[in-house]
């Protein structure tokens, strides 16, 4: 089938190599047989992203997360609407933020995300960086992955991971990190997470294609490298958070 | 007397810390805590010059010390790199009488751009030089504006900053700022119309996220950028590298000097002209900084050449984390004509311990390396497999790139057959895995 992905402000939001997550998703989804196209969106083009299956934003520096938030603000209900309707999407790194009610900058301005869900960003001076270790509800393996943001996030009710064995999460240390909800996907874990997570990326194929009726198949091919480059940090990111308890 | 006290406590340190070979931040710590403001209590030389940014500090500012020396000039620099506030405490100390006085006629500080704020508290430089800011060890330094607005309040309004005429983001530092002098290169043969590379940080201006367009670019976002709505753009240049052939290695500065390049990379030309900028600002003649830069081959130097069984081989040091270090490197294996493979080595991202960061992976530009004349990739060390992964996402025909994550062993097999040039990418803290396995050239 023709599936449709949505990408947000790809130059603009571009730290930490968030693009590939697209790419492993475009990849992912090709080699089950479907006709995949990305659509870019730039800032000021109002674009029209009706018809998409899957949306995504990656990170930005926290000047150009104000900036996206301008321009991002027009598509607040469509957004919304899509959520409701089981779309699946990925917000990566400071596009997370976006989703929430309010972010607040280290200067003290606040401005408003689209509102998909309650919570709110403080941004302060101190950069939270460190690898993360966590679980997930969505299958048995550990989530990996790094954290690098300046922003306290509170009053997120659906984690995206639910306990951290090692790392920041969204508002505490080891605390619960990122935001789930529907098919809607959000985590400051910076980077490609979808090629980190090999199980994070099926749980979001699947549900881009649950949406349109149809499921993975029971043996879907997995990617070698992935899958040992997931296994080696693993088992480091486990090893240093038991050594750390 | 906390002074005097603060002085010699860091000078003894200082003298035992050599004889034991332990490095040179610890008794500018211990001074700090007798006396806390004992930088402002030190009379220094009359010129100061720090050097910080994103890359080249350490090469600018042993060229400076060069030049300055040339020119007949004292100078005391931070020659061991330790370039936070305790480093450049000990520095300070060390050089100065127990009076307090700093002999010589130019203090030189590397300052870390994190720090520089901290460092730079209690007194200021009187030439800033600002090399460039790019995305480098993010799992430190957040991004490249989280870092400018780390070295934003360590510029005093007095100090004369010498900047980087094409950089888009470093080149903010003189908006409000009266005392600037621009270093930059005009347009060169090699030049493209547009930026190049796996992101656009030169996408969007930095000052009003307009859309931004480049007559020219060097190299990834680095030219002559302009802002279409903000007036942002590249300034007229003081300093001005006006011609410049890498394959012959001749650059020639302000049209007037020409000099030959002991290392043809760009990353050198701009190291060099920025060092000139600033030797030139404190007085030192055309003749002589031209004469100390010709041919001159840096001390620190990232190029290694070796031979490897019937192969010959050069190392090219890439920073980890940094991805614009390893597209300059890659667009120099590009530019070579003979038959190559490319050993590609990333074992320790940290020196500390593990990390999962690896996202700069993805900001690199692999994709240079699908050349006619490279036959083959090999990619080493503990994060083979994520390199693999970055790999399999470049135009690079899979049946020439090989996985071996033991470093000896991909050393051993290349050892034993065929003896086309190598070329090793990897960082300083990888290096030595490889250089175990070769015969380093002198």
């Amino acid at each position: 089938m023709e599936l449709k992905l949505v990408h947000f402000y790809p130059d603009l939001m571009s730290l930490y190599g968030s693009y590939a997550n697209v790419s492993v998703l475009r990849r992912y989804l090709s080699a089950l047989g479907h006709t995949v196209t990305v659509q870019a969106v730039a800032p000021g083009e109002g674009a029209d992203i009706s018809g998409a299956d899957f949306l995504f934003m990656g990170a930005g520096t926290e000047r150009a997360q104000r900036f996206a938030a301008g321009d991002f603000a027009q598509y607040g209900p469509a957004v919304k609407a899509a959520a409701e309707d089981g779309c699946a999407m990925l917000f990566a790194g400071t596009a997370m933020e976006l989703l929430g009610a309010s972010v607040t900058t280290k200067d003290g301005e606040t401005f408003d995300g689209i509102g998909l869900a309650g919570f709110t960003t403080a941004q302060g001076s101190r950069r939270i960086v460190g690898d993360v270790y966590g679980a997930t509800d969505l299958f048995p393996e550990a989530v990996i992955g790094f954290m690098n943001k300046c922003g306290q996030i509170r009053g997120v009710e659906t984690p995206l991971l639910t306990s951290l064995a090692l790392g920041y999460g969204n508002e505490a240390e080891k605390g619960p990190e990122g935001f789930h909800w529907k098919n809607v996907f959000a985590s400051e874990l910076t980077g490609p997470i979808l090629v980190k997570n090999p199980r994070l990326l099926e749980a979001v194929a699947a549900a881009i294609l649950a949406r349109r009726g149809t499921q993975l198949p029971e043996e879907a091919a997995t990617d070698p490298y992935a899958e040992a480059g997931y296994a080696i940090t693993a088992e480091q990111l486990r090893l240093r958070a038991e050594a750390g308890k | 007397m906390k002074k005097f006290l603060a002085i010699a406590v860091c000078k003894l340190g200082r003298a035992v810390g050599k004889l034991v070979g332990k490095g040179s931040s610890m008794p500018g710590k211990f001074a700090l805590k007798i006396c806390p403001d004992i930088l402002s209590r030190i009379q220094l030389p009359s010129h100061i010059i720090a050097v910080t940014g994103s890359n080249g500090k350490t090469s600018t500012v042993e060229m400076i010390a060069a030049i300055l020396r040339a020119g007949g000039k004292t100078v005391v620099y931070n020659e061991e790199g330790s370039n936070q506030i305790e480093g450049v405490t000990t520095l300070v100390l060390t050089h100065a009488t127990m009076s307090g006085r700093v002999r010589a006629d130019v203090l030189l500080i590397e300052s870390d751009e994190r720090y520089a704020a901290q460092s730079f508290r209690y007194f200021h430089p009187t030439e800033f030089v600002i090399t460039n800011l790019y995305r480098d060890q993010l799992t430190r330094n957040g991004h490249p504006e989280w870092v400018y607005d780390a070295i934003l309040p360590a510029l005093s309004p007095e100090t004369e900053l010498i900047l980087n005429a094409d950089d888009p983001l470093s080149s903010c530092f003189a908006q409000g700022h009266d005392k600037v002098k621009w270093f930059g290169l005009d347009r060169c043969s090699f030049d493209t119309d547009a930026p190049a590379g796996v992101y656009h940080d030169g996408a969007y201006c930095p000052v009003c996220r307009a859309p931004m367009e480049y007559d020219y670019v060097h190299y990834n976002h680095i030219g002559a950028f302009r802002c279409t709505k903000c007036g942002h753009r590249k300034p007229a240049t003081d300093y001005t590298a006006t011609a410049l052939d890498l394959e012959r290695g001749t650059l020639t500065i302000d049209g007037t000097i020409t000099i030959q390049l002991a290392f043809r990379s760009i990353y050198n030309v701009y190291n060099i002209l920025a060092a000139y900028a600033a030797c030139r600002c404190v007085g030192v003649a055309a003749d002589t900084a031209a004469g100390v830069i010709n041919n001159y081959i840096l001390k620190n130097g990232r190029m290694q050449k070796f031979t490897l069984g019937a192969h010959r081989g050069m190392l090219l040091t890439s920073k980890h984390e940094n991805s614009i270090a390893y597209d300059t490197n890659l667009r120099y294996i590009r530019a070579a004509q003979a038959p190559c493979t490319v050993l590609v080595i990333v074992d320790a991202v940290s020196r500390k311990y593990f990390t999962s960061e690896t996202s700069w992976l993805w900001d690199i530009d692999f994709n240079l390396l699908n050349a006619p004349q490279v036959e083959r990739v090999i990619l080493s060390g503990q994060y083979s497999n994520d390199l693999a992964e970055r790999f399999s996402f470049t135009d690079i025909p899979r049946e020439k790139i090989t996985v071996q994550a033991d470093i000896p062993a991909a050393a051993a097999e290349l050892k034993a057959a065929g003896s086309e040039n190598v070329y090793v990418v990897t960082c300083f803290s990888d290096r030595d895995k490889i250089l175990s396995q070769v015969v380093k050239e002198a």
